[in-house]
C-alpha cells in the first residue's frame, strides 16, 4: 500500500488531524480502561474462585473424614453439575464431579505445585471457553483438590465491555472529525476571504480591502494584507502617473522646439540646401514626437479619469460619420443597421480619437479601411473596422492592444507610430465599460472592433 | 498687411517659449509685447490695451485665471489661454473667467494664429462691419429678440450693440458673435459643432465645452432669468436655438 504523502488540502488535513488525534486518545483510553477492567474483574473472579475452592476443599475434607465414604459419591453429592466442576486426585486415582472435566484439564504445572503442598490458580483455554483452575492440597485427607470454574460469563462481560468501549472510541473519532470539519471551516474562512480579495484585486479592483476585525489572531494578517494592497495600489498609481508626469514635463521644451522650428521654416530660403534638408528632417521628427506625446498624454488622461461624472449620450454612428467626413474619407465606407440607435455614454472627443485611431491603424498597416460597421448587438453598440491587409496572427491579437506594441509596416516610406493608438482604443473601451478586440475580417484582412454598452437615446 | 499691425500681448513665464512665440507671431505680422507674469501683464494692459492677448494659465503668484478675470473686467479684447493640459477643469474655468478660446501645450503656432485670425475677423466685423459685408450681421440691421414691453432686447449687429430697454448690454466680442449667429436663424437648432465652426472657426474635433461656457455666459447677460433661459434654449443632444420672445 502506498501512502499519499501530500494530503489534499488544509481543510482535509485539519479534519484528518482532528480525527486521528481523537482516535489515538480514545484508543489509548479504551485500551487502558479495558485492560484495567479486565484485570480487576479477573482478579475478583480469581479470589472469589480461590475462596470458594478453599471452602469446598474444607467441606470435602470434613466429609471424607467420615470413614467409608467414597470420594466419587461425595463429589457427585456435594457439587452438582452446572457450576464449577471439582477434580480430586487421590494418589494415582482421579475423581471428577463432572463428565466433561477430568485430570486432563488440570495443567501439569499446577499439579506439581499442589503436589508440593501449595495452592495455586491457573487460567486455561478449553474447548468450551476459558476456565480458572484452582488447586489446593488437602494433606489431612491425603488428596489434592482442584476446582475448575468456567470464565465464559466473565469473557462475555469483557466482550460487551470491549464492544461498548470500541463503539465509544469510534463515536469519539467521528465527533473529532466533525469538530475538525467545523474548526477547519472556521480556520479556513479568513483564508477564503483573503483569497477572494486577492482575486478581485488581481482583476483590477484596487479598492478592495479586507474588512477590519477584532480577532487578535487575524488582526495581523488583515492589517498586513491591506497595507500590502495599499502599497501595491500606490505603486501602480505612481507608475501610471510617472508616464503622465514625464509627458507633461516634455510639453514646454517641445512647444519651444516646435515654435522655433516654425520660425526657421519661415526662413527656409535663408538656409543652405543641406540646412533645408536637415530642417525637413527635424520637422518630420517633431511631428512624430508631438504625436507620441499627444498619445501618451491621452493615455495618462484616460488613466487618471477613473472618477468621471456621468457621461453624456453620444451616437456612435454619428461620431463615425463625422470622423469620416472630417478626415476626408468616403462616407459610404460606413454601413449601419438602418435606423437602429447607436447611442452610448461617452466622452465625445475620446470616442472620436478612438475611431480615428482605428482608421489610422488600418491606413498604416493594411492600406486603409475597407468597411466600417456600427451595429447594435445584445444591448451593446459595436464598431467594426475591416481592412484587406495581411490580417493579424491569432497569437498577436491581444498584444497589438498593448502599449508600444508595433505591427509590421506596410507602406515603406511611412514612419512607424509609437504603438499607442490601439492602446488608446483599448483604454477607451475599458474606461467606458466596453471592450476592444481584433479578429479576422470576412475579406481576409483584420477586423478591429470596439464595443460599448448601449443606452436608450 | 497694409493695415496697422495688431498689438498682441504674450503672458508667459517660460522665457524660451515666450521668445520663440514672439518670433513666430512677429513673423505672422503681429506687433508683440511680452509679460513675464500676471502683475506685469495687468500693468501693461492698464498702460495700453492690446488688441489681443495670449495668456499662459500656469504663471507665478497671479495665475492666468486671475489675469483673464482682471482684464475682462474692463476690456472685451479677444483672449486666448494656453493650458497645460486638456483634461482638467482648467479650461472650463478659464473660459468662465472670460477667455475666448484656448490651445494646449504642445501647440503649433499655426493653431494660435488660426484662432487669433478668427477672433480678429470677428472683432472687425462687429466693430465696423466694413469688410465682411456678407456676414449675418449686416443683413439684420436691427433685430428685436425679446419684445418685453418694459425692456425689449434689441440687437444692432452693424453697430455691434445689444440693448435691454435703454441700457446697453456689455458683451464680449465672442458673445456678441455667438448671439449674432443664433439670431441669424431664429427658431432653428444650431449644433455645437456648427457654432464652433462659425464663431470660433474650429475645424476638426473642436472642444464643444467652449460653446457651452459661452452660451452660459451669454445667458447671464441677455436672459431675464438666466436660471430659466427662454431666449437661448438648449435642445438636448442637438445644440442651441434662439427663440425670439
Amino acid at each position: 500500500m502506498t501512502w499519499r504523502l501530500r494530503p489534499r488540502g488544509l481543510r482535509a488535513r485539519i479534519v484528518v488531524g482532528f480525527a486521528a488525534g481523537t482516535l489515538l486518545v480514545s484508543a489509548v483510553l479504551v485500551a487502558t480502561t479495558f485492560l484495567l477492567a479486565r484485570n480487576y474483574l479477573l482478579d475478583q473472579r480469581e479470589s472469589s474462585a480461590t475462596r470458594q475452592a478453599f471452602t469446598d476443599a474444607n467441606l470435602l475434607r470434613s466429609r471424607l473424614s467420615t470413614a467409608g465414604v467414597e470420594i466419587g459419591d461425595v463429589l457427585a453429592d456435594l457439587f452438582p453439575a452446572g457450576g464449577s466442576a471439582v477434580v480430586v486426585r487421590n494418589g494415582e486415582a482421579w475423581y471428577s464431579s463432572s463428565l466433561d472435566v477430568g485430570a486432563r484439564d488440570v495443567p501439569g504445572a499446577l499439579q506439581e505445585l499442589v503436589a508440593g503442598g501449595a495452592a495455586g490458580t491457573v487460567r486455561i483455554e478449553s474447548a468450551t471457553g476459558p476456565r480458572l483452575v484452582v488447586g489446593v492440597a488437602v494433606p489431612a485427607a491425603g488428596i489434592e483438590f482442584f476446582e475448575v470454574a468456567p470464565l465464559t460469563e466473565l469473557q462475555l462481560s469483557l466482550r460487551t465491555l470491549a464492544a461498548v468501549l470500541g463503539a465509544g472510541a469510534l463515536a469519539a473519532t467521528a465527533a473529532g472529525a466533525a469538530f475538525g470539519t467545523w474548526a477547519s471551516r472556521r480556520a479556513v474562512h479568513p483564508l477564503e476571504q483573503v483569497a477572494g480579495a486577492a482575486t478581485s484585486i488581481a482583476g483590477g479592483e484596487l479598492t478592495t480591502r479586507l474588512p477590519s476585525t477584532d480577532d487578535p489572531d487575524l488582526v495581523a494578517i488583515v492589517g498586513s494584507f491591506n497595507s500590502m494592497v495599499d502599497a501595491l495600489a500606490a505603486r501602480i498609481d505612481r507608475d501610471a502617473r510617472f508616464v503622465g508626469d514625464v509627458s507633461h514635463e516634455l510639453r514646454s521644451p517641445l512647444t519651444t522646439l516646435t515654435t522655433s522650428v516654425e520660425v526657421m521654416g519661415a526662413r527656409r530660403e535663408e538656409l543652405s540646401p543641406r540646412g533645408r534638408e536637415a530642417l525637413t528632417l527635424i520637422e518630420a521628427e517633431l511631428r512624430r514626437f508631438r504625436r507620441t506625446l499627444d498619445d501618451l498624454l491621452e493615455l495618462a488622461r484616460l488613466d487618471a479619469d477613473a472618477t468621471a461624472e456621468p457621461l453624456p449620450p453620444v451616437s456612435l454612428g454619428q461620431v463615425v460619420r463625422e470622423v469620416l467626413a472630417h478626415t476626408g474619407r468616403p462616407a459610404d465606407l460606413l454601413t449601419t443597421d438602418g435606423d437602429a440607435p447607436t447611442t452610448v455614454r461617452a466622452d465625445k472627443s475620446t470616442l472620436e480619437r478612438a475611431v480615428v485611431n482605428l482608421l489610422d491603424n488600418a491606413d498604416r498597416h493594411a492600406g486603409g479601411a475597407r468597411r466600417v460597421m456600427v451595429q447594435q448587438r445584445d444591448g451593446a453598440v459595436v464598431l467594426h473596422v475591416d481592412d484587406a491587409g495581411p490580417g493579424v496572427a491569432p497569437a498577436d491579437r491581444e498584444r497589438v492592444f498593448e502599449r508600444f506594441a508595433r505591427g509590421a509596416r506596410t507602406a515603406r516610406g511611412s514612419l512607424p507610430g509609437a504603438g499607442l493608438g490601439l492602446a488608446i482604443v483599448a483604454e477607451t473601451a475599458a474606461r467606458h465599460g466596453g471592450a476592444a478586440w481584433c479578429s479576422a475580417s470576412p475579406d481576409g484582412g483584420a477586423r478591429f472592433s470596439l464595443a460599448l454598452p448601449g443606452v436608450r437615446p | 498687411m497694409g493695415r496697422v499691425a495688431p498689438r498682441l500681448l504674450i503672458v508667459e513665464d517660460d522665457d524660451h517659449i515666450r521668445t520663440a512665440l514672439r518670433w513666430a507671431l512677429e513673423d505672422e505680422g503681429y506687433q508683440v509685447a511680452e509679460a513675464v507674469d500676471g502683475e506685469d501683464a495687468c500693468r501693461q494692459v492698464a498702460a495700453s490695451v492690446p488688441d489681443l492677448m495670449v495668456v499662459d494659465l500656469m504663471l507665478g503668484a497671479m495665475d492666468g485665471f486671475a489675469v483673464v478675470r482682471e482684464v475682462r473686467r474692463d476690456h472685451d479684447l479677444p483672449i486666448i489661454v494656453v493650458s497645460a493640459r486638456a483634461d482638467t477643469h482648467d479650461i472650463v474655468a478659464a473660459l468662465e473667467a472670460g477667455a475666448d478660446d484656448y490651445v494646449t501645450k504642445p501647440f503649433q503656432v499655426k493653431e494660435i494664429t488660426a484662432r487669433l485670425r478668427a477672433l480678429r475677423r470677428r472683432a472687425g466685423s462687429s466693430g465696423g462691419g466694413s469688410e465682411t459685408g456678407g456676414d449675418a450681421g449686416s443683413a439684420l440691421p436691427e433685430v428685436v429678440l425679446d419684445s418685453h414691453p418694459a425692456a425689449p432686447l434689441v440687437l444692432r449687429a452693424e453697430r455691434g450693440t445689444v440693448h435691454r430697454g435703454e441700457e446697453q448690454i456689455h458683451l464680449t466680442l465672442t458673445e456678441f458673435r455667438l448671439l449674432c449667429e443664433l439670431a441669424a436663424s431664429p427658431g432653428r437648432v444650431l449644433s455645437r459643432a456648427e457654432l464652433l465652426r462659425r464663431v470660433w472657426e474650429h475645424g476638426f474635433f473642436g472642444d464643444e465645452r467652449i460653446v457651452d461656457v459661452h452660451v452660459r455666459r451669454l445667458r447671464t447677460k441677455v436672459e431675464l432669468d438666466a436660471g430659466d433661459p427662454r431666449l437661448v434654449v438648449t435642445v438636448r443632444g442637438l445644440g442651441y436655438r434662439l427663440d425670439p420672445q
